[in-house]
């Protein structure tokens, strides 16, 4: 039988959160969705790499 | 048999799929793009990972628990000794417990899956792993021959008992008829924190212990685990599923799951999970309909996003 050696974890961190009543979200979540927005709205935005040679 | 067969086959018709292209040809090399992908991706995961980590949180085991919340660990022992807690009750897949489990309109979904893990709580958790000691308290085999409403009745006086001692300190009890319960429970507590319960209550007699679903059920039992699950944002009140300990960013793309189980019309009801699973479900359904649902397959007419997205192929037309 093998016994992993573990400590107490009194140290599990709560993170950062933002909220309103109900909602709250994580700062690394709200981070990814927020990027993930940005990437999006670029997409739209910036020319396709190549466009002109293809045309 | 010198009859040709007729072709079945696309190409022997003049379809737009059959005919040469006549546009513009271009170079393209896959294997470049795979290698050039493959090594970007792997540089930028293996990058990010060494730079912000994952987080590594200590588990959390009957070990530590025993030594972190001793009196949270009594509690929770005695009622798995009297059948009172959350497991002993919970029902299918592991007891038969009447008149539980989330129901869908007249149907119980949770008994149908009938009992596929069996357990008693008072045997596998607490006299199971104490029977397995080198030297078993004398208590034990009070317990064993003692009747059902004799164990019930000792279970429940020693709960009223903790409930009301001082912080719950099962050291600090008042004198009464306990019966063997404060011996057992303190010698399961012993072996708790000397580290031995974990690999006794999941006992699966291999080299390795794969199987922890009975001290999760053992832990989750008690306020300790929850408490800390509380403190990380991780339950479910708390849109837990879709968070990480920490600052890590968690399983964003479960928001809509999430988000039912703030509503407290569905939350805050005993059959939330089904709930939620069936909200999904349905709009799952929808999602695959739209194009046959008027008004929602409008949508992209009211609010045009396509025409950005192919914006080149809209400006030719």
């Amino acid at each position: 039988m093998v016994n992993t050696i573990l400590s107490i974890p009194s140290d599990i961190t709560g993170g950062t959160y933002f909220g309103w009543g109900s909602f709250q979200i994580q700062s690394g979540n709200l981070i990814v969705i927020i990027v993930m927005l940005v990437l999006f709205v670029l997409a739209l935005v910036l020319p396709f790499p190549g466009n002109k040679r293809s045309k | 048999m010198s009859k040709i067969p007729a072709s079945v086959s696309w190409r022997s018709k003049d379809d737009i799929a059959s005919r040469a292209w006549t546009g513009k040809k271009r170079e393209y090399d896959l294997f470049k793009e795979l290698t050039v992908g493959v090594i970007v991706v792997g540089v930028l995961v293996v990058g990010l990972s060494a730079v912000f980590s994952s987080p590594d949180e200590p588990s959390v085991t009957l070990k530590s628990w025993a030594t972190a919340a001793p009196a949270d660990f009594v509690a929770t022992a005695t009622a798995e000794l009297g059948g009172t807690s959350g497991t002993a009750g919970y029902g299918a897949p592991y007891n038969n417990t009447p008149d539980v489990g989330q129901k869908l309109g007249p149907i119980n979904l949770q008994s149908l899956s009938g009992v596929q893990i069996p357990i008693d709580t008072a045997v596998d958790f607490v006299t199971g792993p104490l029977s397995l000691q080198a030297n078993p308290p004398q208590a034990l085999s009070t317990w064993t021959a003692a009747a059902t409403d004799q164990r019930a009745s000792w279970t429940s006086a020693y709960t009223d008992a903790l409930t009301k001692a001082p912080n719950n300190d099962p050291t600090q009890v008042a004198v009464g008829d306990y019966g063997p319960v404060p011996a057992l429970t303190s010698s399961l507590l012993a072996m708790a924190q000397q580290g031995a319960l974990d690999g006794a209550i999941q006992g699966e007699g291999g080299f390795f212990n794969l199987d922890y679903t009975r001290s999760i059920l053992f832990l989750g039992d008690g306020a300790y685990f929850v408490g800390l699950a509380d403190g990380a944002h991780l339950t479910g009140d708390q849109w837990g599923m879709m968070n990480e300990t920490g600052n890590y960013p968690g399983q964003s793309w479960l928001w809509l799951f999430s988000f039912w189980y703030q509503v407290p019309v569905v939350g805050g009801a005993a059959n939330a999970d089904i709930l939620v699973v069936g909200i999904m479900l349905l709009l799952t359904v929808l999602l695959g309909l739209v194009p046959f649902i008027p008004g929602l397959r409008t949508i992209p007419r009211w609010i045009p996003i396509h025409r950005l997205v192919w914006k080149d192929y809209y400006k030719r037309r």
